[in-house]
């Protein structure tokens, strides 16, 4: 192995069934299976066997209905990510189990005990993509009738890791467990939590957002973000890297891992072909679920033949009026219809970069990322499971292990050896 | 006869030694394990948090109900909710929750709010009643999961539930299916929670109540086995929960010697039917005429 190649991290970003709304109903999808255990400990023994640093998990707060109705066609995520890390944690040695949770609805208290709790059972692989709520839905779960204001969001984010911190600290023998007060909280103590060979989890973000980026800047250790292009990851990065040298940090103790998602085929036009299945099995109806979702407004209740009913959307949309006209504005000028938007909005999720290819072709494309400064790794993301992944596995990691560029074993245990971020509180002390 | 065994994290045990301990309990096909602590007859959340707890136990614990005990007057319906139908689906239905009062008070420093002087009763009751509304939001045959059709689920069978009590209002729909016992059983320590309006599925206590339909009773053993067997000799209780230092020898020996107590052979059972339990029925599909 040549040393001198810089690595390529693995993260598998496996919320639901894949990438692709209508990928749950390819014959190799099973839908069946993400309700059962024997399902977990298989995707966590083939990410830990194909080398991966991490097993990733998004989360959101919301019921997953539009102005009340669920979608009927999409392939809503159902079981609690949290949960299902924690159940592969025993199923597996060495992979990372990162888990979403936000700091808009929860506790310092609680939130710093289950992820010490996921690296005690775990052996120190959790890491922690924290997030805050934007979802105007979400409130009403929690007893609250309106979302905080986004800046105060994440001054609470802040307040919240810190308290975390505190306690973290405090299991591990790095601090007195006294009380800590600040704008958000006032705790007069640290609650028993088990240590474990990392007890503080790794801290991951996805901020975008000025107020986001600072906040990345600050405190993560590792940044999942969309980059469609490689400029666009090498914008990315320099700014997150200047940003966190401005405030007196390593740039390389902070990993941008952009969402990667893929379709594999043994040659370039069976993975076309895949994917142009894939995408066909989106159907219209599906299609305008999977945008009702994203804006929180059933858009069934139409024609979708014609275009969007703009002024009805505006009223009784749950999203910010703001944001909907800055969407749909564009699409109602053109008079494209419900129908024809969707199709469209449905084929390119959530503004990831999508690779359909063979797996030569991905290595090679990784590779070129890595080596234009473009990210330390990727957030892979299967086009539908379990046989997406199963491909990357088996094809995909040999060819970047064969190049040098991915671990033939694991050469430590916690996801902060893994993705070589130093010790954390378990650190000597200097 | 039910047998019942607290499990927690002892002192700096690791997780492959406290791993071990699971399984050798394991072995002695207890019907319920309580991941609680467990201290001279009182109860409290595990060291281990319990919702990860249990997640990872039932893994572990591959025949029992699992029963998870949560901090009542802190812990909030959704999050709960969310976890425990996770946990009821990867453990094939062997999923119980143990909301407690006891230990309120250690928990309120790291909080920084105390709770456990305000209306602690009724506060755990409406954590209860919030929970098991979220699980109503799904129908129990919501999934369809046709490829064919393309039909996923069916919508009509998912709402919001808009419960509002004094303590929790929660909307939904749950972002989470239905659990596959409907709610996973509810446990209630006697002598942590006395007074409840909320039905329980399994009863703890010293001083258990007479025989009731759709409860089992378990009388808390701690350093009186003869007397906790003569009650249950005289139809006081359906078993026992074991609460002493030594409650894994007194398992193996009652596992050993005790006919009444042999263990279910069938290993597949989900928790309601280990203890003859009922399905709870949906509240909104029981308002929907036949």
């Amino acid at each position: 192995m040549t040393m001198t190649k810089r690595p390529v991290h693995l993260w598998a970003f496996l919320q639901g069934i894949g990438f692709f709304p209508g990928g749950w109903r390819h014959p190799l999808a099973k839908p069946e299976a993400v309700f059962t255990r024997d399902y977990y400990a298989h995707i966590a023994r083939i990410t830990d066997a194909a080398r991966f640093d991490a097993i990733v998990f998004g989360d959101q707060l919301q019921g997953r209905d539009a102005a009340g109705r669920t979608p009927g066609r999409l392939a809503a995520p159902t079981l609690d990510p949290f949960t299902l890390l924690a159940a592969m944690a025993g199923a597996s040695e060495h992979v990372g189990l990162v888990a979403t949770v936000s700091t808009t609805y929860a506790e310092p208290a609680e939130v710093a005990a289950k992820f010490a709790a996921l690296n005690y059972v775990s052996n120190g692989r959790a890491g922690w993509n924290i997030v805050t709520t934007a979802h105007p839905n979400s409130p009403w779960n929690f007893g609250e009738s309106e979302l905080l204001e986004k800046s105060l969001r994440y001054k609470r984010a802040k307040a919240f890791v810190d308290v975390a911190e505190h306690f973290w600290a405090t299991a591990a023998g790095k601090a007195d467990g006294g009380a800590l007060r600040n704008e958000w909280f006032d705790v007069a103590g640290a609650i028993e939590m088990p240590s474990s060979p990392q007890t503080r989890p790794v801290l991951v973000q996805a901020g975008q957002s000025g107020d986001g980026r600072d906040f990345a800047a600050s405190t993560a250790e590792a940044i999942f973000c969309p980059a469609p292009t490689i400029e666009a990851g090498q914008d990315y990065r320099n700014d997150m890297r200047a940003r966190a040298s401005a405030l007196g940090r390593d740039p390389e103790g902070i990993l941008i891992m952009p969402g990667l998602a893929f379709l594999l085929g043994s040659t370039e036009e069976e993975a076309k072909a895949k994917h142009r299945e894939v995408l066909d099995l989106a159907d219209a109806e599906l299609c305008v679920e999977y945008l009702s979702e994203s804006i929180g407004y059933d858009l069934l209740a139409h024609p979708i033949d014609r275009p969007f009913p703009i002024e009805d959307i505006l009223a009784a949309c749950e999203f910010p009026v703001a944001d909907m006209k800055r969407m749909l504005t564009p699409a109602v000028e053109a008079g494209t219809s419900i129908a024809d938007y969707c199709r469209d909005y449905a084929t390119k999720p959530r503004g990831h970069a999508i690779f359909v290819g063979t797996p030569e072709q991905l290595a090679d494309r990784m590779e070129t990322w890595i080596d234009a400064g473009a990210c330390d790794g990727f957030t892979l993301q299967p086009g539908f499971m379990p046989s997406e992944l199963e491909l990357f596995c088996a094809h995909v990691s040999p060819i970047l292990q064969a190049r040098g560029r991915l671990r033939q074993n694991y050469e430590g245990h916690t996801l902060r050896d893994h993705m070589g971020l130093g010790r954390g509180l378990e650190a000597a002390a200097a | 006869m039910f047998l019942s065994i607290s499990l927690d994290r002892l002192g700096d045990e690791s997780a492959a030694q406290f791993k071990a301990r699971a399984e050798a309990i394991e072995a002695l096909a207890p019907d319920l394990v309580l991941l609680a602590r467990d201290k001279s007859g009182v109860l409290a959340p595990p060291r281990v948090e319990a919702l990860v707890d249990i997640a990872w136990m039932t893994g572990i614990l591959r025949t029992p109900a699992v029963a998870a005990a949560l901090p009542a007057l802190h812990a909030l319906p959704f999050h709960v909710a969310r976890a425990l139908s996770a946990a009821d689906f990867l453990s094939a239905g062997r999923a119980a929750w143990l909301p407690l009062l006891g230990q309120a008070a250690s928990f309120d420093a790291g909080y920084g709010t105390s709770l456990h002087d305000k209306d602690t009763a009724a506060r755990a009751d409406d954590f209860v009643r919030a929970t098991r509304a979220l699980w109503d939001s799904w129908d129990d045959d919501a999934l369809v999961l046709d490829k064919v059709s393309g039909r996923y689920l069916d919508s009509t069978k998912v709402r919001r539930v808009d419960y509002r009590g004094a303590h929790h209002a929660t909307m939904g729909s749950l972002n989470a299916a239905r659990p596959p016992q409907g709610y996973p059983l509810l446990v209630r320590d006697l002598d942590d929670r006395p007074e409840s309006a909320e039905h329980a599925d399994i009863l703890i206590g010293t001083d258990l109540p007479a025989a009731q339909p759709g409860v089992v009773r378990l009388q808390r053993v701690t350093d009186n086995l003869a007397d906790a067997l003569h009650v249950f000799r005289e139809g006081g209780c359906e078993g026992l929960h074991l609460a002493s230092p030594d409650a894994i020898d007194i398992l193996r020996t009652l596992r050993a010697s005790d006919p009444a107590s042999a263990a279910s052979s069938d290993t597949e059972l989900t928790a309601r039917a280990r203890f003859a339990l009922p399905q709870p029925v949906n509240r909104f599909t029981a308002k929907v005429p036949a």
